[in-house]
């Protein structure tokens, strides 16, 4: 059964619903939020509160606004980049992220996670990107970088950072197009 | 602000539609941005296209979650309430097309004074949400093959709520018994409950009918209580819904007036 189903499912107070929802999104939930919040132990308090919370707000997913999955990925992703600022904020990673500073992050994780077909299609998409449209967004998406960090860590005016984002994702599209 | 100024700052806000869709604004921008969201089909169009994008790159990062997460997290379930909100009462943390806040593009052309009659989704997937659960809770006093009948109906269900033109419609009397539709045009498919018109006496039952422009009226089934009924193969031409009252099992042909219709056009029917 598709996510889409379960969700309403769920909404209705289904519990064995939730289980079969849970198996088809813990893993691109939680290795969403490994990929931007990075420590383990963050990631998996993130993740655990975004699952519960798909319990709990179920009834507020609307299917003409997007499928399902779209929609939990994009709570994942909110929840995860929240967690990060805040960290960052508190200073936690000023450290390694200095190191960082300007690479694009897709390389350096690969190993750590699954490889799968999907994988290897947005890795491939990713790098027929211009060297600017990849790093602006994924700064962004798995860093959880602002447009407005992402312009200065790669030294660029804010408008030329938000045209490279834009220009990224449509070019992502096109090339993903045809691996759906 | 000039209207050159106006034009410019219009244009700036839309070039925030891709930082919106990566979550890369800040609170201030985010917020501003939501908020030109409400009176921008373009924006939420695009935002919309932008996000289906992004969540691309999420599937990409997809790794196996820890098992004791899935421990924890079923185990929270079973103690943590669920909210039941009202589709007016959201206040859109989320990108607006994810919360529902805003209208989908292309579909803003519903016309506002057919509302009445239109639900939202939002409220159908409420109101079929109260269905479910109510299909679930009776469950744990069945036997296996109830249980098992029921669970499939209640798939059947979400089945049609998750089609993506899946509407809502109700009609009440004035002494508050109702008849409610929840309908996908496109699948031909249609979930009816009856509410508070309790069972007719001596035995007769509640019969529902397809009504149809010049055609008999065709049985859709009996309506036993409040449970809801799943209706399929409805054609495009269908153009309301009638319970009658009819004896015990049934009849071919309805045999009495109507005690209630409901029209199907605003749930999409009536070509």
């Amino acid at each position: 059964m598709a996510a889409d189903e379960l969700l309403v499912l769920v909404a209705g107070g289904d519990q064995r619903a939730f289980e079969d929802l849970y198996s088809l999104v813990s893993g691109p939930v939680y290795g969403l939020v490994r990929r931007v919040v990075r420590d383990p132990a963050q990631s998996e308090e993130v993740a655990q509160e975004v699952l519960l919370e798909l319990w709990r707000s179920a009834a507020r997913f609307d299917p003409r606004r997007g499928s399902a999955l779209s929609w939990i990925l994009t709570l994942a992703h909110r929840r995860a980049v929240d967690r990060v600022r805040s960290a960052r904020a508190a200073g936690e990673r000023e450290q390694r992220e200095a190191l960082r500073a300007g690479e694009p992050a897709f390389d350096q994780v690969a190993e750590e996670v699954e490889a799968g077909l999907e994988r290897e299609w947005v890795r491939r998409c990713l790098k027929r990107l211009t060297a600017l449209q990849r790093q602006s967004v994924t700064l962004a998406y798995y860093d959880g970088y602002t447009y407005r960090e992402v312009a200065e860590r790669l030294s660029l005016p804010l408008g030329t950072v938000k045209t490279r984002m834009r220009d990224g994702l449509t070019r992502l599209r096109e090339c993903l197009g045809g691996a759906a | 602000m000039s209207i050159l100024g106006r034009l410019l700052h219009r244009e700036d806000l839309h070039s925030l539609a891709a930082p919106y869709a990566l979550d890369a604004l800040e609170p201030g921008e985010r917020r501003r941005f939501d908020k030109h969201l409400q009176d921008c089909d373009r924006c939420t169009a695009e935002v919309r296209d932008l996000s289906e994008d992004a969540v691309r790159l999420a599937w990409s990062a997809a790794a196996p979650a820890p098992s004791a997460l899935r421990d924890r997290v079923l185990a929270a379930v079973r103690s943590t309430p669920q909210e039941r909100v009202p589709a007016r009462e959201r206040t859109p943390q989320l990108p607006p097309h994810v919360w529902g806040a805003q209208p989908p593009p292309g579909r803003a052309r519903t016309p506002r004074a057919r509302r009445p009659l239109f639900a939202p989704l939002a409220t159908a997937t409420a109101t079929a949400a109260l269905v479910v659960a109510s299909l679930v809770a009776v469950q744990a006093n069945r036997t296996q093959d109830r249980l098992d009948a029921e669970h499939a109906r209640a798939r059947e269900i979400a089945h049609v709520l998750a089609a993506s033109d899946a509407r809502a419609s109700t009609s009440e009397d004035a002494r508050g018994r109702s008849i409610g539709v929840i309908a996908s045009a496109s699948n031909g498919e249609a979930v009816v409950t009856l509410s508070g018109y309790g069972t007719p006496s001596g035995g007769r039952v509640h019969q529902l009918w397809l009504m149809r422009p010049h055609a008999q009226p065709r049985s859709l089934g009996l309506l036993a209580g409040d449970t809801p009924l799943i209706a399929k193969g409805l054609g495009k031409s269908s153009s309301s819904l009638a319970v009658t009252i009819e004896p015990d099992g049934g009849s071919a042909q309805p045999t009495s007036q109507p005690i209630v219709q409901l029209t199907l056009k605003s749930v999409g029917f009536g070509e």
